[in-house]
């Protein structure tokens, strides 16, 4: 829950002007010159840098009457939706999402920012409909196109994609750097930055997320993942939790809030790239279940843990499937687990 | 509240006509005090005749007339508190003298102490049982309270004897659309809308959209009042309201801020504004959730919303006395356990955390099963 966070974790939100990431670089040399190739650093795209619309020329997507096209030249992209001699067209702003699951895009119309209705998915290599967007019908071409935002949501979209565009709750375009930059996790790097520069250690002070113990750092992750709470009061059951990576850990049986073995940062360093190689997590397992600390084994094997205790679940419309969090000893043919 | 402002307007003066008393002497004998006292506040000089009323009285205290005209001339000059000790000295000596009666419970209402004035309204219906002008008026009380059953059992009977009462249908509409009762609600609507558009009805509308969760909807039909009636009581708070859920924050805010220009006490437009400054402004926002608790004292959103300020700003002990009381008077309102969970985490008390996550899990599936007809485990 936002509003219950301690003040350090408002800090995504927070208004920090952009210091730019590349100064910190000077000093977090190894942190910077491989944070921005991650996921987190690649969450929005201008068109000239997304590989996606690069590879791809000319997206096709077609909706009942309605027909949309995504057409990228150089560093431009519009998006077209006709219905018979109805045209809407207009310049994408951003891409959001590296894409190894799915890509959406933003554009700007009439004072307000829309999500796209037709992603990118790459399992599919092509467009189809927007998650969110599954069961509604749209009347016009401009809804065909995307689905208008509230400031508030934009803002929050913004929040987490970019960093720096979002001051006190209200978006700022002309201030946005695309993707997940220092500031969005570890604060007022601004003001670190110059308390270094003036020799004050005392005021370069930064929270030290190192040492979050695992309901801090799920809180902290979860402003943008979804936290434990905000998915509960949703309600939401079902594989559609399977995205909210901090609610699934936290209903897991070993989940403890105070132990740091099961946080975020336990099994992904938020600097680098996500490891794809399985058995890599068996030690984060075994930091915890070992017969050498007299705690719960697993029968079946000693590697692999996360194939059978984190299996793969399919999302539905989302072309993917996602790694479920919520680590468990998972029956054949038994229900996901709410 | 629309029928209110017009129902408050009746009421005025009500105890000057009671006046007996003209008596005309060389000085100031207490006779003379009270007959000037009289001219004064007949003239409009009320505090002129605050002060013959204070002398007079000093000289013969047990005048109940002169005490409730002191009343009177007080709550004229908005000074409700003292008015209420002079109502009471006077229902003291007269308990059973209605017009008193019910310019008491107006000083309440007027003072934003809805809960004394519905007090002091039911003891008016009790010895006049289907009086329309205080049956309005403490269904407007109970509406601000959110007991909204108790306005439908009081309006409902005299909707039946005066079923052509706009005012009427008005409030028994707002109570049922509140309660939940949209379609028997909408119905008062067509009634009001049948002499032609309105714009108590498109608040009614608007409102009925809020409770199915229809925000544009909702938004719709306020835009429609406000092109017809901006100044209507209560319209702005719920625009507000409708705007914010949309996430047109500044627009709420400025709606939300219009409403309680006019009436300070609005509860919508608190408990909303409230919830907006929230995340920037943590001492505003607790000022406007405590004032919308004044208007419904124990309301469970509004002291929800205040534990949840108190996790926010690291109180969590306040926070955690707050929510344990809110999850014994609701224990299936599956936010006021999230936050307790929050609580007792801040507290150290894991345990407690596992517990009220798995109380909140389990109200989820339930909720989940209820909907698919099924059973929870």
């Amino acid at each position: 829950m936002r509003s219950a966070l301690p003040a350090l974790l408002l800090l995504p939100f927070a208004a920090v002007a952009a210091s730019g990431d590349a100064s910190c670089a000077a000093c977090h040399k190894s942190e910077a010159s491989h944070f921005p190739g991650t996921p987190m650093g690649l969450a929005a795209l201008s068109v000239g840098r997304c590989d996606i619309l690069q590879k791809h020329p000319l997206l096709e997507y077609r909706e009942g009457p309605f027909h949309t096209e995504i057409k990228t030249e150089g560093n431009r992209s519009t998006i077209t939706v006709t219905r018979g001699t109805e045209t809407f067209s207009t310049p994408i702003l951003y891409a959001l999402g590296q894409g190894k699951a799915g890509q959406t895009y933003v554009f700007q119309y009439d004072g307000a920012i829309y999500e796209s209705r037709a992603s990118y998915y790459n399992a599919i290599g092509g467009l189809d409909i927007t998650i969110g967007d599954i069961g509604t019908v749209p009347q016009t071409v401009v809804e065909a196109a995307g689905r208008r935002l509230a400031p508030l949501d934009a803002a929050n979209c913004f929040g987490c994609h970019t960093n720096g565009a979002v001051v006190h709750g209200m978006l700022h375009l002309d201030a946005v750097t695309p993707g997940v930059g220092c500031q969005s996790c570890h604060g007022d790097v601004e003001r670190h930055e110059a308390a270094v520069r003036s020799g004050n250690v005392a005021a370069a002070r930064l929270p030290h997320l190192g040492d979050l113990a695992a309901e801090d750092m799920l809180e902290l992750c979860g402003q943008c993942h979804r936290t434990w709470a905000q998915i509960a009061q949703t309600g939401m059951n079902g594989p559609n939790t399977v995205r909210f990576q901090p609610y699934r850990l936290t209903n897991s049986k070993c989940y403890d809030v105070d132990d740091k073995r099961i946080r975020c940062t336990a099994c992904h360093d938020p600097h680098g790239q996500i490891d794809t190689n399985l058995a890599s997590y068996d030690s984060k397992c075994t930091a915890c279940h070992a017969a050498a600390l007299h705690t719960k084994t697993c029968p079946v094997s000693k590697e692999n843990c996360v194939t059978c205790h984190m299996p793969k679940i399919d999302l539905p419309g989302a072309h993917h499937q996602f790694t479920d969090h919520e680590i468990r000893i998972v029956r054949a043919g038994g229900p996901y687990p709410n | 509240m629309l029928v209110c402002g017009r129902t408050l307007a009746g009421f005025a003066g009500l105890i000057l006509g009671v006046s007996g008393v003209a008596l005309c002497q060389d000085h100031p004998s207490p006779d003379a005090l009270l007959h000037q006292a009289l001219e004064l506040h007949r003239s409009g000089d009320f505090a002129g005749a605050i002060a013959e009323y204070r002398a007079y009285l000093e000289q013969v205290p047990d005048n109940p007339m002169a005490l409730s005209n002191l009343g009177a001339a007080l709550a004229h000059g908005g000074d409700f508190p003292e008015a209420i000790v002079e109502y009471r000295k006077a229902l003291e000596l007269q308990p059973a003298n209605l017009p008193v009666q019910m310019n008491l419970a107006l000083a309440y209402y007027k003072s934003a102490d809805i809960s004394h004035a519905a007090a002091e309204l039911e003891r008016v219906l009790g010895e006049r049982p289907g009086e329309r002008q205080p049956a309005l008026l403490l269904s407007d009380c109970y509406l601000r309270l959110g007991e909204n059953r108790k306005a439908i059992d009081l309006l409902a009977p005299l909707e039946q004897q005066t079923p052509d009462d706009k005012a009427l249908d008005y409030m028994l509409g707002n109570a049922l659309i509140r309660d939940g009762q949209t379609a028997r609600g909408e119905l008062l609507v067509d009634r009001i809308l049948r002499d032609g558009d309105s714009a108590e009805a498109h608040l009614l509308l608007g409102e009925s959209r809020i409770w199915a969760q229809d925000y544009a909807g909702a938004v719709t039909e306020f835009q429609k009042a406000l092109a017809i009636n901006p100044q209507l009581p209560s319209l702005n708070g719920y625009y507000g309201t409708a705007l914010a859920n949309l996430g047109e924050t500044a627009e709420a805010e400025a709606a939300l801020r219009k409403e309680l220009a006019a009436d300070a006490n609005d509860y919508a437009a608190n408990f909303q504004l409230g919830k907006l400054l929230m995340r920037d402004d943590s001492a505003q926002s607790r000022a406007y959730f405590v004032r919308a608790l004044g208007q419904r004292p124990n309301d469970f959103a509004a002291r929800y919303q205040l534990a949840l300020l108190d996790l926010q700003d690291s109180h969590p002990e306040q926070a955690r006395a707050a929510l344990e009381s809110l999850t014994r008077e609701n224990p299936r309102d599956v936010r006021a356990h999230i936050a307790l969970a929050t609580a007792y985490y801040k507290l150290k008390r894991k345990q407690d955390v596992n517990k009220q996550r798995a109380i909140v899990l389990e109200l989820n599936a339930e909720k989940h099963a209820g909907a698919s007809g099924g059973t929870s485990k």
